[in-house]
């Protein structure tokens, strides 16, 4: 199972590592809670009952360790305004909710489909797609309100 | 959207650091013998520079990032759990992209009776749906049967050799399902 880890590991790290710095809000913190997650799975190896795919599993350890990271990240005094003042729009995630943010950084982020979104997050293929379509329609509205 | 989400967090380089991960899970690390195969590469180096140069090659074959990896298959060898095959769809291709005993890696077009051979160690694949078995014979005559896993997922057939078989073969054959042969080699080491 370790050797099975390895290559995950080997295989997917600049997709685990973008997602968890996404979720985590700090690319540092992000690389940590990978590493971190990967060495639970270790220890934990023989709770993966092997129902679904090991990737599924990891996916579902590396949210939430990425989730922890975020918590305990210091809390820093963001700027709320997002208006361009005539520079490139940023993304107003923050419109987002926590769950609607991890489905969209598992799908662009980890090009995982629907399927494996469910699985890593243990809800329905049809929440996935349905929310993900409400997380791309408040996203689209916020930019066109930004750039009109 | 996909723009901004790229430029929200830019993609991460670089191989990790599995070690570290090993630490942290408070297994054993694999540093020390590491160390011990760079300090013998060291001498490998002062005694005999061909032996140096094989020894203290970094690089080691991993799967190519043309691979789907999402739908990664392996063959693991039973007796130490290590991956000697893997394998995933070739993204925009009907092929296959895979690593044999982190030896070879390549990604490859689907053909109808495409096959593959890499040795020593034996080791292969096929698209020939008929193989269902293999055998390799030594240069002493004595036949050996190969394992043979079939992965539908990606239709292809991997072959290799069994546990502790001696590495090098004069020849091998692939079978279908009634015994005929389908696929014939013949090697010189």
């Amino acid at each position: 199972m370790t050797d099975q880890l390895e290559a995950l590991y080997r295989a997917r790290l600049p997709e685990f590592r973008r997602v968890a710095a996404a979720i985590a809000g700090d690319r540092e913190l992000g690389c940590d809670a990978v590493q971190e997650a990967f060495a639970k799975a270790v220890r934990n190896a023989r709770s993966f009952r092997g129902t679904g795919s090991l990737e599924a599993w990891v996916w579902r350890i590396v949210v939430n360790a990425a989730r922890d990271a975020r918590r305990r990240r210091p809390v820093l005094a963001e700027p709320s305004d997002h208006g361009t003042n005539g520079h490139t729009p940023v993304l107003p995630l923050e419109l987002l909710t926590e769950r609607q943010r991890e489905i969209v950084f598992l799908h662009y982020y980890a090009d995982l489909d629907y399927a494996a979104i469910a699985e890593a997050l243990a809800i329905s293929p049809g929440t996935v797609g349905a929310t993900l379509t409400a997380a791309r329609q408040t996203l689209r509205g916020a930019l066109q309100e930004v750039q009109t | 959207m996909i723009e901004l989400l790229d430029e929200l967090v830019p993609p991460f380089a670089g191989d990790g650091d599995w070690n570290d991960v090993l630490r942290r899970a408070g297994r054993r690390s694999r540093r020390p013998v590491l160390l011990a195969a760079a300090v013998f590469a060291v001498a490998a180096v002062v005694v005999g520079p061909a032996l140096g140069v094989l020894l203290t090659r970094h690089t080691v074959p991993q799967l190519p990032k043309e691979a789907d990896k999402k739908n990664i298959v392996v063959i693991m060898q039973p007796l130490t759990g290590r991956i000697v095959v893997q394998a995933a769809p070739w993204k925009g291709h009907d092929g296959i992209c895979y690593v044999l005993l982190f030896k070879r890696a390549a990604c490859v077009p689907r053909t109808a009776r495409g096959t593959e051979v890499v040795t020593p160690p034996i080791a292969g694949y096929t698209f020939d749906s008929r193989v269902v078995a293999g055998t390799a014979v030594t240069f002493s005559g004595k036949h050996v049967p190969l394992q043979v896993v079939h992965f539908p997922k990606l239709n292809v057939t991997f072959f290799l050799r069994k546990g502790r078989l001696p590495a090098f073969f004069a020849r091998a054959t692939l079978t279908d399902a009634s015994g005929k042969v389908v696929a014939r080699y013949t090697f010189k080491h």
